[in-house]
């Protein structure tokens, strides 16, 4: 496959501060929970460069990119190169006054922000007391401002039996136009806190059944490209699969989870450049130190990210003897990292053969 | 001179703000900042693009093809007629104005 001259996006975490402090963020804790934030110029001149190599879009992230007193600076200037904009945010931060200012720029994409419950109770169970009214007054401003919002919904032990009334709350009561969901990873904090927020099998199980059938209620309006979602849709794809005994499907039957390194790359809010969000450890470079092109074209880490894809599930232990191999992708190779120590391996953590021996059950799909 | 011919005699000047990313060797694509649309470009579509400058008419683009391109078709000048009216169409290019 042929890798583009430059990143067409690039995830930028412009701050490692946070004004909450999730039981399960996959921030805190990991090699991207950098102490010290950049000055606004440096981002200035590094938000040039992208400019210059025509990237189109940046993904503002970090800890919570509200919490920077220049933000509009910063998207100020990704405006003046040339640029559009997504930010992920938790919501708590955002007013009236900065949604009018996004909404005056006519180059944001979208701006997600992190609801997990339909109550407050539930949502600030992990993320802190009064910030789900925060983050809907968040939500509020930008829908008055005319601005393209979505919400993501982290699944885990205490919003799993409200998921019904989250989709009616996100879609119904707040009129969004979709939402899309996760779940609680083995990632930053939720290594530590697994046990209170990771969801077991059966609450696994619950979920995806559960928002199966809400998709089905709410079409094309939820979606997942991670979690339990995203784990229903493509586990019973497979299980037909195996069943009928189908041909390997394209892409499948080998470690092809992942094509982030053919489009994006991203920055930790030191300025160290990384792979991806979720695999900080790698470091690529430095901004305004090393060039990103070469570095996108030629670092042998990407390199060898962009040809996981020719490697066979079949070479793998882990995989052996295992029916669904020709239909699986290996999935995520930040989690498969986290959970084994190797970026070149299946994640456990999405395995359908794993899952079904610990009791898990796919989903019969139902109307809701 | 009839009015096709008046037509290639204009310049067209390219929008600006409209970015060119040349991503492989054999495809690029336009990318309109201010609507975040994009649209797929060949070789061909590049070299017009790079001419677009308020100083290159049809004609003259067109007889730069023809001189850095292989197998150049004869009537050339009106697929680079209908890539360009297609830009403007788009409001990814435009006629110069003067003031």
């Amino acid at each position: 496959m042929q890798v583009m001259k430059t990143p067409r996006n690039v995830d930028i975490a412009i701050t490692s501060f946070c004004n909450l402090h999730c039981t399960y963020c996959s921030h805190f804790s990991g090699p991207g929970d950098v102490k010290e934030d950049l000055p606004l110029e440096t981002w200035l001149q590094f938000i040039t460069e992208l400019g210059h190599s025509n990237t189109m879009k940046i993904i503002l992230s970090g800890g919570e990119p509200f919490s920077r007193p220049d933000l509009r600076e910063i998207i100020l200037a990704i405006v003046a190169n040339r640029m559009r904009f997504t930010i992920l945010s938790n919501g708590t931060l955002i007013d009236n006054e900065i949604a009018a200012f996004l909404a005056a720029t006519r180059r944001c994409d979208l701006v997600q922000v992190s609801i997990d419950g339909a109550i407050d109770t539930t949502h600030d169970a992990f993320r802190g007391k009064g910030n789900f009214m925060k983050a809907i007054d968040g939500i509020r401003a930008l829908q008055g401002n005319h601005l393209p919002v979505s919400v993501r919904v982290t699944i885990h032990r205490k919003n799993v039996h409200e998921l019904e009334a989250i989709a009616r709350y996100l879609l119904e009561d707040l009129e969004l136009q979709s939402f899309s969901t996760n779940s609680a990873s083995h990632m930053g904090l939720c290594r530590k806190n697994a046990a209170q927020t990771q969801l077991t099998i059966d609450e696994h199980s619950l979920a995806m059944e559960t928002l199966l059938a809400l998709t089905d209620k709410y079409k094309g309006r939820i979606n997942a490209s991670a979690g339990p979602l995203a784990e229903a849709q493509s586990w019973l794809e497979m299980e037909d699969s195996r069943r009928e005994n189908r041909e390997r499907p394209a892409g499948r039957g080998f470690l092809t989870g992942c094509s982030g390194p053919m489009q994006t790359i991203a920055v930790r809010a030191d300025g160290v450049i990384v792979p991806c969000s979720q695999l900080c450890h790698l470091s690529l470079g430095r901004i305004n130190e090393d060039d990103l092109g070469e570095i996108w074209r030629g670092h042998p880490v990407l390199q060898s990210m962009r040809k996981r894809s020719r490697i066979s599930l079949e070479n793998f232990p882990f995989c052996q003897d295992c029916p669904y191999t020709s239909y699986c992708t290996g999935n995520c190779p930040a989690i498969a990292y986290s959970l084994t120590g190797k970026i070149n391996h299946p994640s456990p953590d999405a395995c359908l053969r794993q899952f079904l021996a610990q009791g898990g059950r796919l989903p019969e799909v139902t109307q809701i | 001179m009839n009015e096709h011919n008046k037509h290639n005699k204009k310049a067209v000047i390219a929008n600006p703000l409209v970015v060119l990313r040349e991503e492989f060797d054999d495809g690029a694509i336009l990318f309109d900042p201010e609507t975040g649309n994009t649209f797929g470009v060949n070789p061909i579509g590049v070299l017009v693009w790079k001419h677009l400058d308020g100083r290159h008419s049809l004609d003259d683009i067109a007889e730069i093809v023809r001189v850095k391109a292989e197998a150049v078709p004869s009537d050339v000048i009106s697929h680079i007629g209908n890539f360009v009216q297609a830009a403007i169409d788009l409001g990814l290019a435009g006629y110069e104005v003067k003031s």
